[in-house]
């Protein structure tokens, strides 16, 4: 009951990095849903093999982003969901309409990139060094500096 | 959108969403619950289906394949039996490889490897599902003919007819499928080139 307790705090803190992902990588919102509670779902397996060694944070990417490359597998068969309220997956309709269209501008520029490159910006928008981007991928330190910086170009080249 | 202007607006939303914290803990125990009978139903049910389907054939033909009274029609019946034990085993190993990887001991680019290289082989197993239902197609309609009608279809004119009515439909179903396997194995690897990259 403990364990069950200590899951729902450290899910509901980082609520948002659970949200984003599969805001990155789900095509449609039936999708993201399902994403969503995938990931909740896989985190909730994995909690009793979580050793502190890392921080939860590491450990809740590294979940999040396998998750989502595994439900890119799936076949498309909506199974039955828990009804989620539809704010809970609408966070970016907050009351700042100039917010929202920008933030739509950026999911819609992320995800116009390749699932490889999707997983690396989100944690580089994320704040997260270098080194701890390679930590979660299994790419080298320069490995993800060398791909950041084709990001770079590919976003110029959307623009233009 | 340049990748500075993403960080500031990124950074802007992340605060946002703080300020809207939403999961309440009954919502994340059924999101814990639900999820495991979904996960569980999808897996199960079509290769039970599949595989209930298969063995009812497979028992229907050993269990009168002494009625199968020519070398033809006993090559065939042979050919029909391996096929329908193959086919769904080939098909499930497949699956069940692309699902069981590593999802909490991974890192990003070892279950990207992990399931592009099981994507490519589950294609590759439902193609040559796909040549062997043709396969099958062919040699099940005497041993059918045989077993339930009594008739021995290679001496009689008309089983030509039956493979004109077949065959088209099995052609445009197949064409159908190829396409859309084409367009998988393409993604898989490209996603492979990227990680060498």
């Amino acid at each position: 009951m403990d364990n069950k307790k200590e899951f729902i705090g450290i899910v509901q803190a980082n609520e948002g990095l659970i949200y984003k992902v599969a805001k990155v990588y789900a095509n449609n919102k039936e999708d993201e849903q399902d994403l969503y509670q995938d990931i909740v779902y896989q985190l909730w397996k994995s909690f009793g093999s979580f050793r502190s060694e890392s921080k939860i944070t590491t450990w809740m990417y590294r979940i999040a982003l396998n998750t989502a490359i595994a439900h890119l597998n799936k076949e498309k068969k909506k199974g039955n969901q828990v009804p989620i309220d539809d704010l809970l997956l609408n966070r970016t309709d907050t009351a700042d309409t100039l917010m929202n269209e920008r933030s739509e501008v950026l999911f819609a520029q992320i995800k116009q990139l390749s699932t490889v490159e999707k997983g690396i910006i989100l944690l580089y928008l994320e704040g997260k060094t270098y080194d701890e981007i390679a930590g979660i991928t299994g790419f080298t330190t320069t490995n993800v500096g060398t791909r950041l910086g084709r990001i770079k170009q590919k976003l110029i080249a959307q623009i233009n | 959108m340049q990748l500075e202007e993403m960080q500031t607006l990124w950074t802007d939303l992340s605060a946002e969403m703080e300020k809207q914290k939403r999961l309440t803990d009954s919502i994340i125990i059924k999101m814990t619950q639900t999820n495991y009978r979904n996960k569980l139903n999808k897996i199960l049910i079509p290769e039970t289906i599949g595989g209930a389907v298969g063995f009812a054939g497979l028992l229907f033909i050993l269990a009168d394949f002494q009625k199968l009274n020519t070398w033809y029609l006993q090559v065939c019946g042979i050919i029909s039996v391996l096929i329908i034990f193959i086919m769904p085993f080939s098909s499930i190993r497949a699956v069940r490889k692309m699902r069981s990887a590593n999802i909490s001991a991974n890192t990003f680019k070892q279950a990207l490897l992990d399931y592009s290289k099981g994507k490519i082989q589950f294609v590759f197993a439902k193609k040559m599902g796909i040549y062997l239902g043709a396969i099958l197609m062919l040699v099940i309609l005497p041993v059918m003919g045989e077993l339930i009608g009594g008739k021995d279809f290679f001496k009689q004119t008309n089983l030509w007819f039956y493979y004109v009515v077949e065959f088209p439909f099995f052609f445009y179903f197949a064409r159908w499928v190829f396409k859309h396997y084409v367009k998988i194995t393409v993604d898989a690897e490209n996603i492979l080139k990227e990680l060498e990259g």
